[in-house]
This record gives structure tokens, C-alpha cells and sequence, in this order.
């Protein structure tokens, strides 16, 4: 005797929309949640965006042994009054898959405080390496609040690797050491 | 309770080598806000204890160890050790965190630190764990815990939730998940033949869920495909196309028994049983099997299914 119940589900057989729609996407929070989240104390986080040259990117290639995607990076200096508390960074990283959008906080001395997901999108289409397609979502983390969707998935499955992030952030440290640091 | 004030809190961070997400409703932002942090920082302290990676953690320390030495190590790396030991006792040997050497052979994980490796797996006589939290090398063997590590920290998150007067929430780590409170949660779980679909399969309320499969972790090795899912006793790696789920009342009891149903499939009914968990294997077909007690919902809408008649072997039916 089974203890085993057979039931059908959904065929392989099914035509699976060829990269129209992203397959899983959520939004957990905006810059500004972000910022505050992991700096509660702050009371300013002030512009200092990055820009890199070919040496620079070649220089944090090599020091962190992690591919340099982007030329520019959005950096705030966060004060609490005339005292640095460190530094918040924006990144995204690009998986075979997923698009990541990411916030790596620093404390003063350059080491890791805090890193928190601010938008994971996964897709099995091409849309992942379209600049056009990706653009579309970096609006979505500004404004004081986000609406909650209620189309949240809970997936259990096989584990997804966080090694973009990882990967990330050994990057990131070689951008302070060499663009940052004071 | 008050739920017109309630608060629900998302977040994700990576630890653990994957994402760890929490959900939590809570009395206020900063309520919820506090009870996240501290439920993070269980995790991370379950990462910085158990990690395989980690050049301190207590995994490390015993994988350096040499044998008939003993070392205190921390109260949870003992409770997670012990746990194992029972579970490789029900399971025959099946779940067996001595298989470091084989997933190393595999480049699953990175070589040996200083001492040799042993690829076949020896088993639960390799550790005896002592009073005190001490425990001593019995065989020269490298254990990994990533196949309860995540479960345990996942219950352990659980625990500074409720313990911050979080009323319900959800922590899934990579996939291992659990809920809790009196929110029935629906779990999506991915078809095996086509992982980016994502199948609205079960709905979990007050227990947790783990699903093994291959689909992310296939590689080749020598000419032929190995994954990390290691029969101990053959050391040979099932690469099978289905994904096996657990349902049982804690994330670690979950975690370990996706592990020991991966290589017993249908015949893992009555482990599962034995941990009061039931359990579900999805193939490539779309097909699912599924033991008594788990709450399988619905996931036609938008998808067609296949009208095939089913076995009945269970007074209950599933539409």
C-alpha cells in the first residue's frame, strides 16, 4: 500500500511565454528606507558619487578580482552632524537570471556595517542583459514609502547563490580603498 | 490583538551563501524593525559558527582538528552536531555531514586546510560529542553542515521573532523556510524541468518547508554529472530530475530530511512519519507525489492540468 498520493500539476509540456514577462520580482525598500535603516542616527547623507576611469576600474578589477561593470557609483557620505559615520553605497549586479539592486553600508574605518537587498528580479528571458529593460526599475526605489505588493512569492526550492553580492562587495572595498578612503 | 495596526516589514540580505528573507508583522516599524535585526543577527552568528568557508568557525576548527583531540566549541555548532548524529541514526547513515571529502573532490567546496581528506564518508562514529560542549575527533573526516545549518538558523531567526512579540512571519533562507503565527502562507516551489516557473503548490501555516533539487547545482565532473545531494553510501551523487520538499515542525528537522528523501524518494514515507513531517516529490513532468499532511492547494490558475486519473490510496482527494 502507497502512502504516496499521485496528482498532476502543470506538464512540462506547457509553452513557457518566452521572456514576457520577469518570472519573480520584489521590491524590499527605497534608498531612502535603505539609508535609514542602516544608519538610524544620521542626519545627512550627502552626494558623492563616483566616477571611474579605465585605470581606476582596471585597478579595483585587479584588486578585488571581480569584474567592473559600471563606471559610476552612487555614494553618500553619511554625517551625524559634523561626525562621519561612514559611507552608503548603491550597486546592482547582474546574475545569469537575476538583477540585483543593492545598498552596501560602511562604517567609518571602511569596514562592512550592513547590506540589505533593495530589489531582486529574476528572469529566464534576455530582458536581464537589455540596459533599456533593467533602466525601468531604478525609479522604483525613490519616494519616502513603498506600496506593499501583495503579490509577494514565498518560493521554496533549490538554493540561488549570493556570490553576485559577495562578489560585490569585495569590489565595493576596492573602490573605497582607492576612491574613498581619506 | 489589534491587527487594523499592524505592520508588515520585508527584508532580504545575504548570508548563509544565498538570500535570507524575512517577513515580519509586527505593532509598529520599530517593533518589527528591532525583531528583524536581532533575528539577522542569529543568522549571522549561525554563519560565522558553522560555515564550511569561514576560517574560524567551529566547523573549521574541527575540520583542522586532529584525531583524539577534543575542543569546546559553541552551544548551537553542539546542538546542530547532535541533531545530526540523531538524524544519521533514523536515516541509516543516509544523512551524513562527514561527506565534506566527496563535495571537495567535486569542487563543491574548497580543498582540505592542512590535513587529508577523506572522500568516502565514515560516518557518525567520526565525532563523539562530550559533556560540556566538547567534542573529540574519532576518524580523519571533514564535515560540512550545509545541509542543516540552514534549517537551524532559520529557527533560530524564528525564535527572536516571537521572542520580539512579532505576531506572524515567514524566514526562508535560499529556499528553507518556516512560518509561524496564524497566517497561512502559500509556497511557491519551482518546476523542476523549468525552474523559472514558479508553482503556487503549498499552503504552510505554523511549520516548515525545505526542497532539494539539482536543477541549480548540476555540473559535470570527470565526464559525467554530479550534484551535491551525495548518496553517503555509495558516494555517488543523485541527479535525479524531481525536487523532493519537506514539511515538518522545524526548519532543521526539514532541512536534514530533504536531504535523507533525495536518495530514498517514495520509500521515505516513513522516516518522514517519524519526524511527524509529510513530504512531496514534484518531477520533471509535472507530476507530484505527496504523503499525508501536506496541504497541497491548487496551482491551475492560468496553467492547464493534465486531466490524468490518479491512484486513490487515501480517503481524501485532491481535485
Amino acid at each position: 500500500m502507497s502512502d504516496w498520493i499521485r496528482r498532476i500539476v502543470a506538464p512540462s509540456a506547457i509553452v513557457i511565454a518566452a521572456g514576457a514577462v520577469p518570472c519573480y520580482a520584489t521590491t524590499y525598500l527605497t534608498i531612502a528606507q535603505a539609508q535609514k535603516l542602516c544608519f538610524p542616527e544620521a542626519t545627512q547623507f550627502v552626494s558623492a558619487d563616483v566616477k571611474l576611469n579605465r585605470e581606476q576600474m582596471k585597478s579595483i578589477e585587479k584588486d578585488s578580482g571581480v569584474r567592473v561593470r559600471l563606471d559610476a557609483q552612487k555614494v553618500w557620505r553619511v554625517l551625524a552632524g559634523d561626525k562621519s559615520l561612514g559611507w552608503f553605497i548603491q550597486d546592482e549586479v547582474l546574475g545569469k537570471h537575476e538583477f540585483i539592486q543593492w545598498v552596501l553600508a560602511l562604517n567609518a574605518d571602511g569596514s562592512v556595517k550592513q547590506i540589505e537587498i533593495l530589489d531582486y528580479r529574476e528572469t529566464y528571458g534576455y530582458e536581464i542583459r537589455n540596459e533599456k529593460w533593467r533602466a525601468q526599475f531604478h525609479g522604483k526605489q525613490h519616494g519616502a514609502k513603498l506600496k506593499l505588493d501583495d503579490d509577494i512569492k514565498n518560493i521554496s526550492g533549490a538554493t540561488l547563490s549570493c556570490r553576485h553580492i559577495t562578489d560585490g562587495v569585495k569590489r565595493l572595498l576596492s573602490l573605497y580603498e582607492l576612491m574613498l578612503k581619506r | 490583538m489589534n491587527s487594523c495596526s499592524s505592520v508588515e516589514v520585508r527584508r532580504c540580505r545575504p548570508l548563509l551563501g544565498t538570500f535570507v528573507e524575512i517577513i515580519a508583522t509586527g505593532e509598529s516599524e520599530e517593533q518589527a524593525g528591532d525583531a528583524v535585526a536581532k533575528a539577522y543577527a542569529a543568522v549571522a552568528r549561525v554563519q560565522a559558527l558553522m560555515s564550511f568557508y569561514e576560517p574560524e568557525s567551529d566547523v573549521t576548527r574541527l575540520n583542522r582538528l586532529a584525531v583524539d583531540r577534543t575542543i569546546e566549541i559553541n552551544p548551537w555548532t553542539y546542538e546542530v552536531l547532535k541533531a545530526a548524529a540523531r538524524m544519521h541514526k533514523d536515516s541509516a547513515g543516509i544523512f551524513d555531514i562527514s561527506i565534506a571529502g566527496c563535495l571537495q573532490q567535486w569542487g563543491y567546496l574548497p580543498g582540505p586546510r592542512g590535513r587529508a581528506v577523506a572522500k568516502r564518508s565514515i560516518g557518525g562514529q567520526s565525532i563523539a560529542l562530550l559533556p560540556d560542549n566538547r567534542v573529540r575527533l574519532l576518524q580523519p573526516v571533514q564535515i560540512d553542515l550545509g545541509g542543516i545549518a540552514k534549517g537551524f538558523a532559520v529557527d533560530k531567526a524564528v525564535e527572536q521573532l516571537e521572542g520580539g512579540g512579532i505576531a506572524s512571519g515567514l524566514v526562508n533562507a535560499g529556499g528553507d523556510l518556516r512560518v509561524f503565527g496564524p497566517r497561512e502562507f502559500t509556497v511557491h516551489v519551482r518546476h523542476p524541468a523549468a525552474p523559472s516557473r514558479l508553482l503556487p503548490l503549498v499552503r504552510l501555516s505554523n511549520a516548515a518547508l525545505a526542497t532539494s533539487a539539482a536543477y541549480f547545482s548540476r555540473k559535470k565532473w570527470n565526464g559525467h554529472w554530479v550534484t551535491p545531494l551525495v548518496n553517503p553510501l555509495r558516494t555517488r551523487s543523485r541527479a535525479g530530475s524531481a525536487s523532493v520538499s519537506v514539511q515538518a515542525p522545524t526548519c532543521l528537522v526539514a532541512d536534514a530530511l530533504t536531504k535523507v528523501a533525495v536518495v530514498l524518494g517514495q520509500n521515505s514515507a516513513r522516516i518522514l512519519r517519524a519526524h511527524s513531517a509529510a513530504g512531496f516529490i514534484l518531477k520533471g513532468t509535472g507530476e507530484v507525489l505527496a504523503t499525508e499532511g501536506v496541504s497541497l492547494s491548487d496551482p491551475a490558475r492560468g496553467t492547464e492540468l493534465c486531466h490524468k486519473p490518479f491512484e486513490r490510496t487515501h480517503p481524501r482527494i485532491y481535485r
